[in-house]
């Protein structure tokens, strides 16, 4: 094995580039980037000009948060970055930090990556742990974004409690029971009862709807309460010997196979009309996909979703908000994302979108928006998310988690799902994709 | 980034254009241009270093700009194909030898992803080009408004990739899209055109069809106003009718137009990419659940971008070169072939 | 070497069936065209119609709302949403930003890949220089070669350059193109005559002067067409775009990628966005029809 360092290589080929278009460079460098290369002082008089990147939708700016910090210091100014995937967003923040350029001065980095970042690009993020009070978080949370040597380098913001989102109008029409506690109590301690429940909805189905929306997502829900995913604690991949995956396959082979799912893919458009058109009644919901439900249903939804607790706790989603050791202001930097993930931003950020904080002293707090409350019938959804996320499961991520993940979902179950293969042809498909993920 | 598919369309440019000398043999004006007469040996100097180095500067930029971001970067990649290189750790990249080809070869998605490039590529080209031929056909009559019609055909090649495939995605919907609402009146039930085999593949190249075919036909059309009249005239003497004689006189009058457009089109399919991408949606880079419409393309976005692995990427990307080359030797034989035979 | 390899044979061949038919060639359209039945309309009004449906839809489904596109039947006709849409799209997926720097890039393409393309068309047809023709082949060739081959390093050299998301990016590989200066030369071998030059040569102008005076007159025709084609191609470029750059500073196509892929489902919202990044091509197309089929076609014909 011959290791040989990239960057010399490289340099040699960058000297001949920029030498070769220096010159045609001159008319076109048009500097709409919002890089951590913005100097301070630019028209701002003297302002430091922070750039925060993040995905999907972190709630931060719908809550007012950047407004208010910028009131609170009116010689900072924030720029958020957003990119809508993670899957997108990750690979280019990869590349930046290993270049040393190009980074926003805070980085949000998704529980699927965080391992990834611990292990490989450890080194690039500042060390968050002396300048906070770590007890602040969850354990499990701050463990995930710890290092080897005990650096953290990411403080968590949301985590991704699950609990059932169902329609109690449709439940209803099934004869089923529509009382959340009750519910609750019916599949309480196994996902495989909570499937049981949807045959019996089946039996008695309105026409035109399903039990559930997917395969996937109840693999999801299930995986995340089990204590065991991809990757073991010294991050070998033992994805197929594992017992929480196994677990979650069989449940959601159950659903695949037998007619209560809508078969869809889930954030995929088909997936929106569903919520639109109410062909499905239950859907396993971590805590940041309340909104999206409330957003998608519309109208026809308000009043007729409700939430129960979900059969175990269980974790899906969440993140990190890491600082760069290649931004220019470190210190504004850390100062920031300090405020953003203590426990009074997080239930800022709860009370507008209902992501869940990873900070429990938070919870006592919590209130969500009157509307969302309205919407789904009133539900304590504060205290069903807070009771699911204080018995998580502290779970290992490894460094291809959301691939493999992806490999399962999108190739695994979708294929029994929707082409009609079994489940071990599912699983092979499966397993043949995360072979070639890890390059085996 | 020059896109093959339009760098090359333009097939009877090369054909007619040159026709009176061949490239290379080209007549220099300079060559044989009079220095200006005169004592003044420091402007004939000039003016003869003005001569010898002028077609260099001029020929330079393109040379620059091929060399810095073409030429070495395509070293680069056959540098990183024989390496493992992950994304996430740029900077330590460990000699693979052929590892990445290997794993390649003995991937079943590497061959489902050659063969769903080559099968989109004959059910998106073949039909493609017909009916361009048949539309130009038909333009080529005396029609009224000859030139609205000929625009018509040509909006679909002013709507983008990204674009076109988000129209089509829609219409191509399971549920409530275009497309199967018009098939139910024929009783066809809802085709998943997503996830089945050959409806997800159909789809993608129907996108393909719908930008290409006007813009082919306007190829065709032009190459069929060369073929001068008499070969008609007396084709309609010996009793060939209109279908005779597009078979008989205007397809093999054609024919070094239609070679070109195919080669054209193959090259395109070879590096097909945004259509599938787009078409799948969440996830799109795989290509369906079964990568039923992976192409090459997407698998080296998919392993570089989504997966990280680099080196793999690399790998594939010079295998889609090196296919392209035994295409183009393929092609060499056949063209030589057809030489000969005429 | 396909290229080169397939139009030889193809020029010999033109060259011998010129020879043959002498100068005064009758050529269809020369009074001589047949007249179109009825059966031709029709069938070319399926191509239009063919043709243009996806647009038009494209505009009624940017016209209604997200749940009215999920309901069976899909709706046939506008709706009163279409600005409310494009709004949105504008300010959600940055169209505005998009269509703003789509312009810079194609536009900057466009200016150097036509003055480019020129110079080097015209050394390839009028020059004589050692290995002319080895480098005129080779040009030819790197045609063939697939983008994705440099997308790798590429992105790698831009990440270190701190240029990722910058407009350069994109605008510098294309500055210019080996179709480009193929496209000129061919033009250029025919419709410069030799004798032009060789009279500035004798009056002792340079070769600036000549390309300023007797080269760019000449070729302003092709000029414009290839300069109609890069922009359409500058703007409709997809695979190093969406590579290169990222949502906060996208051309049109990433913006459309973004709004394709991503987790903003209002289909309504997408459909404009497509409709917003494809207009600005459609009025030109609309507007420049008649020069932009003319250019193609000849291209096609005389290069």
């Amino acid at each position: 094995m011959r290791t040989s360092t990239r960057r010399s290589h490289r340099l040699m080929a960058l000297a001949a580039v920029a030498a070769l278009t220096t010159g045609l460079l001159a008319g076109c460098s048009k500097d709409s980037d919002g890089g951590s290369s913005n100097d301070s002082g630019g028209n701002g008089k003297g302002k430091t000009t922070l750039t925060i990147g993040t995905f999907g939708v972190f709630g931060y700016k719908q809550a007012g948060l950047y407004d208010e910090y910028m009131k609170l210091h009116p010689d900072i100014s924030i720029k958020e970055n957003v990119t809508t995937r993670t899957d997108v967003y990750w690979p280019k923040v990869l590349t930046r930090l290993q270049a040393g350029s190009g980074t926003d001065d805070i980085q949000a980095i998704e529980v699927g990556n965080i391992t990834e970042a611990v292990q490989t690009q450890g080194s690039k993020f500042v060390d968050l742990g002396k300048d906070v009070d770590k007890s602040q978080w969850l354990d499990w949370k701050n463990a995930q974004a710890t290092t080897k040597d005990g650096k953290l380098i990411g403080l968590g913001t949301d985590i991704g409690p699950m609990a059932i989102c169902y329609r109690k109008d449709l439940f209803k029409k099934a004869g089923l029971e529509t009382d959340r506690t009750k519910l609750a109590a019916q599949w309480k301690g196994d996902w495989a009862k909570y499937v049981d429940l949807g045959k019996q909805y089946m039996k008695k189905a309105p026409s035109g709807t399903k039990y559930v929306d997917s395969a996937s997502s109840v693999y999801n829900a299930a995986l995340g309460g089990g204590s065991e995913r991809y990757y073991d604690n010294s991050g070998n991949v033992v994805w197929d010997k594992s017992d929480g995956v196994k677990k979650a396959w069989d449940v959601a082979m159950t659903v695949a196979t037998s007619n209560m799912s809508a078969k869809l893919k889930q954030f995929d458009k088909p997936w929106d009309q569903g919520y639109a058109n109410g062909t499905f009644a239950t859907v396993a919901c971590p805590a940041w996909m309340i909104g999206y439900i409330e957003q998608k249903s519309g109208d026809s939804g308000k009043g007729n979703w409700d939430v129960a607790a979900a059969p175990t706790a269980s974790n899906w989603g969440g993140s990190f908000l890491g600082v760069p050791t290649a931004g220019k202001h470190q210190k504004e930097a850390i100062a920031l994302a300090k405020w953003l993930t203590a426990p009074e931003q997080q239930a800022k950020v709860f009370a507008k979108q209902a992501s869940f904080p990873s900070t429990p002293s938070a919870y006592s707090t919590l209130k969500p928006a009157a509307d969302t409350t309205a919407y789904f019938s009133n539900a304590p959804i504060t205290q069903i998310f807070a009771d699911s996320a204080k018995t998580i499961p502290t779970q290992y991520f490894g460094i291809k988690d959301q691939p493999i993940n992806t490999a399962l979902t999108d190739v695994g179950i979708l294929q029994v799902e929707q082409k009609g293969k079994t489940p071990d042809q599912g699983w092979n498909a499966a397993k043949n994709e995360i072979k070639d993920v890890l390059g085996q | 980034m020059s896109s093959s598919k339009q760098a090359l369309a333009h097939p009877a440019s090369s054909a007619e254009a040159a026709s009176g000398e061949q490239p290379g043999a080209a007549r220099g004006a300079h060559g044989r241009g009079t220095p200006p007469a005169g004592p003044d040996s420091w402007r004939s100097r000039l003016y003869r270093w003005d001569m010898k180095a002028s077609p260099y500067a001029f020929i330079a930029p393109f040379f620059i700009i091929f060399g810095a971001f073409s030429l070495v970067p395509l070293l680069y990649t056959a540098w990183y194909s024989l390496h493992n290189v992950q994304l996430s750790s740029l900077d330590t990249q460990t000699w693979a030898g052929l590892d990445n080809y290997k794993h390649l070869l003995s991937s079943d998605f590497f061959w489902n992803a050659l063969s769903n490039t080559f099968t989109i590529g004959v059910i998106s080209t073949v039909p493609q080009l017909m009916a361009a031929l048949g539309l130009a056909h038909l333009l080529n009559y005396r029609l009224r408004g000859s030139t609205v019609w000929r625009v018509v055909m040509l909006t679909p090649y002013a709507t983008s990739v990204a674009a076109a495939t988000l129209v089509f995605t829609l219409l191509y919907s399971w549920d409530g899209g275009m497309i199967n609402w018009f098939l139910h009146f024929v009783g066809i039930g809802p085709v998943n055109w997503r996830e089945s085999d050959w409806g997800s593949q159909f789809a993608v190249s129907s996108i393909v069809i719908w930008r290409w075919t006007g813009y082919n036909a306007l190829i065709y059309l032009a190459a069929m106003q060369a073929i001068p009249a008499d070969l008609y005239e007396s084709a309609a003497i010996d009793g060939a009718n209109r279908w005779q004689q597009f078979r008989h006189v205007t397809v093999p009058q054609l024919r070094p137009t239609i070679l070109f457009t195919v080669v054209v089109s193959t090259i395109g399919a070879t590096q097909l990419f945004g259509e599938p991408l787009l078409f799948g949606g969440v996830s799109g880079s795989k290509g369906g659940s079964e990568h039923q419409y992976q192409t090459l393309g997407l698998y080296m976005y998919d392993q570089g971008w989504i997966i990280g692995n680099l080196g793999k990427a690399s790998a594939i990307a010079w295998s889609m070169f090196l296919i392209l080359l035994i295409v183009a030797v393929i092609n060499l034989l056949f063209t030589r072939r057809l030489r000969k035979s005429q | 070497m396909t290229t080169s390899e397939l139009t030889l044979p193809q020029l010999r061949k033109q060259k011998n069936q010129k020879a043959k038919r002498g100068r005064n060639r009758r050529v269809m359209g020369a009074g001589k065209q047949l007249h179109a039945g009825p059966v031709t309309y029709l069938v070319l009004t399926v191509f239009a119609l063919l043709s243009l449906a996806p647009l038009v839809w494209t505009a009624i489904a940017a016209s209604r709302t997200d749940h009215r596109l999920a309901e069976t039947p899909p709706p046939l006709w506008f709706g009163g949403n279409l600005f409310k849409n494009l709004q949105a799209a504008w300010d959600q997926a940055g169209m505005g930003t998009a269509m703003f720097n789509s312009t810079v890039v194609a536009g900057t393409i466009t200016v150097a890949t036509v003055l480019f393309s020129t110079l080097a068309g015209f050394a390839f047809a009028k020059l004589r220089f050692r290995f002319s023709s080895v480098l005129l082949l080779l040009t030819i060739g790197t045609m063939m070669i697939p983008p994705q081959l440099a997308v790798v390093p590429l992105y790698l050299w831009m990440s270190d350059l701190g240029w990722s998301n910058q407009l350069q990016t994109v605008i510098l590989p294309t500055l210019v193109t080996a179709f480009g200066t193929f496209f000129m030369r061919q033009y250029l071998v025919q419709a410069l005559p030799t004798e032009l030059i060789e009279a500035a040569r004798v009056d002792g102008a340079s070769s600036l002067r000549v390309v300023w005076h007797v080269v760019f007159p000449a070729a302003r025709p092709a000029m414009a067409v290839l300069g109609l084609l890069t922009f359409v191609f500058a703007w409709n470029d997809f695979l190093w775009p969406i590579i290169a750059l990222n949502q906060q500073n996208p051309t049109v196509q990433v913006a459309l990628n973004s709004l394709g892929t991503g987790y903003v489902p209002d289909q309504a919202v997408i459909m404009a966005g497509a409709l917003l990044g494809t207009l600005p091509l459609l009025i030109a197309f609309i507007l420049f029809g008649k020069q932009i089929v003319g250019g193609i076609m000849q291209g096609a014909i005389k290069g």
